[in-house]
């Protein structure tokens, strides 16, 4: 303990701070007609402990949708027969639409560029022979 | 001798005189501590017998880990908080020097009492927490719990009052010593 703090417990010890006997008959009589109170027990917490409980019944939950669904799903192929059981003509299996991509496109509108290009390709091959054979003819 | 804990077993067990053993022990403290906060000398006495009678009423929830310095403390302060309260709403009349009753109840020396500085300089929570450490020989967390503050709070709270109180009186100790040069010359 260094000198400060001696110096506050010193000081603190200096207010004087006698309990008159009137104060202590004061706090007895009082604490005469105190009752202490019983400690209330602790209540524990019980979603902590419940907390499967309520994901067991969210996912019974989502079962059952499931299957109730699943019963109450009309079967296409049976009504169909159903209503065409009564006609003379023999029952035709239902159409089930069949989607095809667009396929009518001319191969030529894809190729005709590459067409355009090889034929210019051959005629600029054929102008630079040509310039080749002057030159040797002019050369020789 | 038993334990302040020890005592309050005997009294949650129904022992007469262990409930006015701790109110022996403490009635002296707490009124010490009391005096230097409240108004008035009657506040300070109406405020200790509130704390006792609280004390006794939830004695059985009190918890046995903590010292029960601590505990009573807390509930010291917290009937001084409400006391507070009622008097910010009676009256905001600054306590006059001659009514203070620190002033009153103190020695009367040469130099000024240091828990006067004390509560001239620091906040009313800052003040508390060097009474617990100092006075009360409170660890660090027991002031926390008693002022319901967090360790760090604490922490710097007494490190700054340390200072700024050892700042003052290193301030008084070169005037005086300056005095004394000039009562020499």
């Amino acid at each position: 303990m260094d000198e400060f703090e001696k110096r506050l417990k010193r000081d603190a010890n200096a207010v004087q701070a006698e309990v008159s006997p009137e104060l202590r008959s004061r706090i007895d009589a009082s604490l005469r007609g105190v009752e202490p109170l019983n400690a209330a027990p602790v209540v524990q917490s019980s979603p902590a402990r419940l907390w499967w409980a309520s994901s067991l019944t969210g996912l019974v939950a989502v079962l059952v949708l499931i299957v109730v669904a699943n019963l109450n799903k009309p079967d296409t192929d049976s009504v169909q027969q159903e209503v065409t059981a009564g006609l003379t003509e023999p029952p035709m299996p239902v159409e089930r639409p069949f989607l095809s991509p667009n396929l009518d496109i001319r191969s030529a509108d894809f190729t005709s560029p590459l067409e355009e290009e090889l034929l210019k390709l051959q005629a600029d091959i054929e102008k630079a022979r040509e310039n080749v054979r002057k030159d040797v003819d002019f050369t020789f | 001798m038993l334990t302040d804990e020890q005592l309050v077993q005997a009294s949650l067990q129904g022992g007469a005189n262990a409930f006015d053993e701790l109110v022996g022990r403490y009635q002296e403290r707490l009124l010490r501590f009391l005096l230097t906060r409240s108004s008035c000398r009657a506040d300070a006495e109406d405020a200790v017998q509130d704390t006792f009678i609280s004390a006794y009423r939830y004695l059985a929830s009190f918890d046995p880990r903590w010292r029960f310095s601590t505990w009573i403390y807390r509930i010291a302060l917290r009937n001084l908080g409400k006391q507070r309260r009622l008097e910010y709403h009676e009256s905001d009349e600054a306590l006059a020097a001659e009514d203070d009753p620190m002033q009153n109840c103190i020695d009367h020396s040469e130099r000024e009492n240091v828990w006067l500085v004390a509560r001239r300089l620091l906040t009313p929570e800052a003040y508390t927490a060097m009474w617990l450490r100092y006075v009360e020989d409170m660890s660090v967390k027991e002031i926390s719990k008693s002022l319901d503050k967090s360790l760090s709070w604490t922490k710097v709270t007494l490190l700054r009052g340390r200072r700024r109180l050892t700042a003052e009186l290193a301030v008084e100790r070169t005037g005086a010593s300056q005095r004394e040069s000039y009562g020499r010359i």
